[in-house]
């Protein structure tokens, strides 16, 4: 075995001999059920639509003057049931005799600005649902009042499928699982760089026949393999889970290359430090700093990611493609600095 | 307290140091430049499906200025030809917006439709009358339970329970709390960025050795502890209350609602520096720190309003008042007391803990944690000792079980409760056991007699401490009435007691008596809690 795949192999080592790498396993499943579960469910408890869809008939909503107002034609229409009142005493009594969640008292139409009072249980919970569903007739019968006074609006007639859920597992959860390994790795290159600096055992290692630049690039290359492990285990656990997912191996090659920078720039900070608390703390800045840098010039890789997940015609191997070029330049770089580690 | 203060002072000059010189400016810049920087573009990128959508478009349309959304213009024909090839998922051609009939397209449609009424409502709002461009006003009255038996005032109107509030449909979204738990959360940024400088610390001077040296002066641990810690807590509240002032918050009244939230996030910082081997083991326990803490404060935070449970993180307080209401004393130290609680269990440990012998070598992780335990047990009369450890893992066990079901919630249905029943049952008995077995493999405790009793007092401190805690949650959060009911079933209350006390003498007796390990001991113990709760929920069917 060469003296490159035996650091490679040692490193390996010493991380399964540690097992705290259980934790950063636990904590992927962690966001992932996180997210699917409990994250996306209370999504879900905010989102009007599914409220309706389950639960809309079982929503009295009590009116008066129901008869006279264009309101109810609203209200019906997303699914909510209307019980007619002719008075508000009566109105009431109903709320009280549990025949209505909610009372709304609408006069007819009229000429200025028309008022309407909406009466809501006292409970937090049952009220803000209430005006959470209640909010899109409302608005619709706004729009109609402002037709009615001869107000051009556009767009009114919009409706489409609720987006959360595809935005969320698209532009937020498939990039924090295929890129959290990356940002681990970026951790551990620095970790275990540091720590042969600090415990004075750098020199011991590079008695043996490899190179400064070979020694690095073993630990990059190791951390690298424990990320791939991690986000392809994530790629197939989620196809499995019936997600869909375009340009696989695209995706793969850029989380894998999105590995290789976050270790690669985490191993030029802490040549260039040499201790751990600082190049930890700069490594963090500059992944924020890179996060928000690629967003505005618009190269994100999440935005990417994202994109050839969900199958985007613009978006294909060539911006993958991109972002190795950046890689092979980080990669130039290190090797010209690393040899500092030694001065 | 003198000598605290001379540790702290110690610890502000080697931050000078570590920072200091000619690099601290620069780096002080560039962190100030990077912070401001990537809260902007966070700020503006923080939608959701953040560049998810292609849409064409033709004719005279208001521009889209959404980051979900990518603009192509094309003509009309070129566009309709684009939307069937699947190459846009939306087409707007002036007023009229084109799409197919598939998810992807429908999905477009709806964020373009939460867009486009926020852009007409401005064109509008621009362009006609207020009378006419917003015609509808909703005022908004909340009818109070006491009245429930039908009747109403005489002349038709209700007691007002909270002020009327009027507003307009289209500009008053309804209450959601996310916004707020968002500005709540960016107070927990500073506590964990700081207290991570306050771990490498400690580790740093481990690394020298200087940590022994210090331990020969005539301090003690414990102002060690708090001496390294005060600056670092000093410089979080700082930065507290420099985000209050920038977010227009109460500035005291931060710093009372995050004081307990930095203590615990520092007593939690500090056991990585007392177990850590390697440098990567620090780096995944702080991850697995920063997780479960901000899944602990900001998760319950969201459903502030919501449920009265939400009071066990303490951002909800935040949230509240950034709404402006209000809260009192009940729903302040409701979050507050565990915290600090912990802090103190963790400075307890920590005094303990701090030695060269703990501190120095390599050991596997669960050898590490098991020794800590025999050296926190056995510093006091065990007969309170082994109880107490019972009471105070109790909010651990909790959290862990939250976790739990967190977790098993993916699993298909008919296993979820198996499994969380499971997981719990195994998480209790380790727990209980776990510090009657290390006293046995010091030696500390021998004949069957002992671990009988031991056992029976460990179970009797789980006992009190699951229903103290039980007591207090529904005490201070639900009315009282659902607390008599859960405790006023007298004898009851002793089966539960008994059934702790035997799982953890089959736990330990199994340890002592045979060859087995403590994992499988454990498995065994856990294995037949299982099967006794399985029991009493089939029995309550």
């Amino acid at each position: 075995m060469t003296p490159f795949w035996a650091v490679v192999k040692r490193e390996l080592w010493t991380v399964i001999r540690d097992r705290t790498i259980v934790i950063s396993i636990l904590i992927q499943f962690f966001i992932a059920s996180f997210s699917s579960g409990l994250f996306l469910g209370m999504l879900q408890l905010y989102d009007v639509d599914t409220i309706l869809r389950f639960s809309g008939g079982a929503l009295r909503i009590g009116v008066v003057n129901a008869t006279a107002n264009q309101l109810v034609t609203f209200i019906t229409k997303h699914g909510m049931t209307v019980i007619p009142f002719q008075t508000l005493e009566q109105a009431q009594a109903g709320f009280y005799n549990g025949e209505a969640v909610a009372i709304i008292d609408a006069p007819a139409d009229a000429d200025g600005i028309t008022e309407i009072r909406i009466y809501l249980p006292e409970s937090n919970t049952i009220s803000s649902i209430v005006r959470m569903v209640i909010q899109e007739p409302l608005k619709e019968y706004e729009n109609y009042l402002r037709i009615q006074k001869g107000v051009d609006i556009h767009y009114t007639d919009l409706q489409g499928e609720p987006s959360i859920s595809f935005e969320f597992v698209y532009s937020v959860l498939l990039p924090l699982l295929m890129f959290f390994p990356a940002f681990v790795a970026g951790s551990l290159t620095i970790d275990s760089l540091t720590e042969e600096l600090e415990n004075n055992t750098m020199e011991t290692l590079l008695s043996a026949p490899l190179t400064v630049v070979g020694m690095i690039n073993a630990k990059v290359v190791s951390v690298v393999i424990l990320a791939v492990l991690q986000f392809g285990a994530w790629l197939v656990l989620l196809k499995l889970n019936g997600i869909v997912i375009q340009n696989t191996i695209w995706i793969f090659l850029l989380a894998l290359i999105v590995a290789g920078i976050t270790s690669m720039s985490a191993a030029v900070g802490a040549v260039l430090l040499q201790d751990r608390e600082r190049s930890q703390f700069i490594y963090a800045l500059m992944l924020l700093t890179a996060i928000a840098v690629s967003n505005l010039l618009n190269a994100s890789p999440i935005t990417t990611l994202s994109r050839l997940a969900i199958g985007d015609y613009y978006t294909n191997g060539w911006t993958v493609i991109a972002f190795a070029i950046f890689l092979a330049g980080l990669y130039l770089l290190l090797r010209k600095i690393s040899r500092r580690i030694m001065a | 307290m003198n000598k605290i203060l001379v540790i702290a002072w110690r610890e502000v000059t080697r931050i000078q140091k570590q920072f200091g010189s000619r690099a601290s400016a620069l780096v002080v810049l560039a962190f100030l430049a990077v912070l401001g920087l990537s809260a902007f573009a966070l700020w503006n990128t923080l939608s959701l499906g953040n560049g998810l959508y292609q849409i064409g478009i033709s004719g005279n349309v208001p521009p889209l200025r959404d980051s979900r959304f990518v603009v192509i213009n094309v003509d009309v024909e070129q566009g309709k030809t684009l939307l069937e090839q699947h190459r846009i998922d939306v087409l707007i051609d002036g007023t009229q917006v084109l799409s197919r009939q598939d998810e992807k397209s429908q999905y477009a449609v709806r964020a373009l439709k939460q867009y486009m009424e926020k852009a007409e409502l401005e064109r509008i709002g621009n362009t006609y009358p207020e009378a006419n461009a917003f015609p509808l006003r909703a005022r908004i009255n909340y009818l109070g339970p006491e009245q429930a038996s039908g009747q109403t005032n005489g002349d038709g109107t209700t007691s007002d329970i909270r002020p009327e509030e009027t507003i307009i449909p289209s500009l008053t979204p309804p209450p959601l709390p996310f916004q707020q738990v968002i500005v709540a959360l960016i107070y927990i940024l500073p506590i964990t960025f700081i207290s991570i400088f306050f771990t490498s610390s400690f580790m740093d001077e481990k690394i020298n050795r200087r940590l022994t040296i210090l331990l020969s002066a005539p301090v003690t641990p414990f102002q060690i502890i708090l001496g390294k810690m005060l600056p670092y807590v000093i410089f979080t509240l700082a930065a507290i209350a420099f985000i209050a002032v920038q977010t227009k918050g109460n500035v005291l009244l931060m710093l009372a609602i995050f004081l307990p939230t930095t203590l615990f996030i520092f007593a939690i910082y500090l056991m990585v520096p007392l177990f850590y081997r390697t440098f990567k083991d620090v780096t995944f326990i702080a991850m697995l720190v920063t997780t479960l803490t901000t899944a602990y404060l900001v998760f319950p935070a969201m459903f502030t309003g919501v449920t009265d449970l939400s009071y066990i993180s303490p951002l909800t307080l935040a949230v509240k008042m950034y709404r402006g209401e209000p809260f009192g004393w009940r729903e302040y130290l409701f979050p507050s007391l565990p915290m600090a609680a912990i802090f103190g269990f963790s400075i307890y440990a920590g005094t303990h803990l701090l030695n060269e012998e703990f501190l120095i070598g390599y050991k596997p992780i669960s050898r590490k944690i098991g020794d800590a335990i025999y050296l926190l047990m056995s510093h006091t009369k065990l007969y309170l000792s082994v109880p107490l450890w019972s009471v105070l893992v109790i909010p651990v066990v909790y959290m862990a079980q939250i976790m739990i079901l967190a977790f098993a919630a993916d699993l298909p249905l008919g296993l979820t409760l198996g499994v969380t029943l499971f997981v719990s049952a195994l998480v209790e008995e380790t727990v209980k056991s776990v510090g009657i077995v290390m006293l046995m493999d010091h030696g500390k405790i021998r004949c069957d007699r002992e671990i009988l009793w031991y056992a029976f007092l460990s179970a009797l401190g789980f006992f009190i401490g699951e229903k103290l805690l039980v007591l207090i949650s529904l005490a201070v959060v639900l009315q009282a009435s659902i607390s008599s009911v859960l405790f006023g079933t007298g004898l009851l209350l002793f089966v539960p007691l008994i059934a702790h006390f035997t799982f953890t003498t089959i736990v330990t007796l199994l340890r002592a008596k045979t060859n087995l390990s403590f994992a499988a001991a454990l498995t065994i113990g856990a294995m037949i809690h299982f099967l006794y709760n399985w029991y009493l929920l089939g029995g309550l069917q």
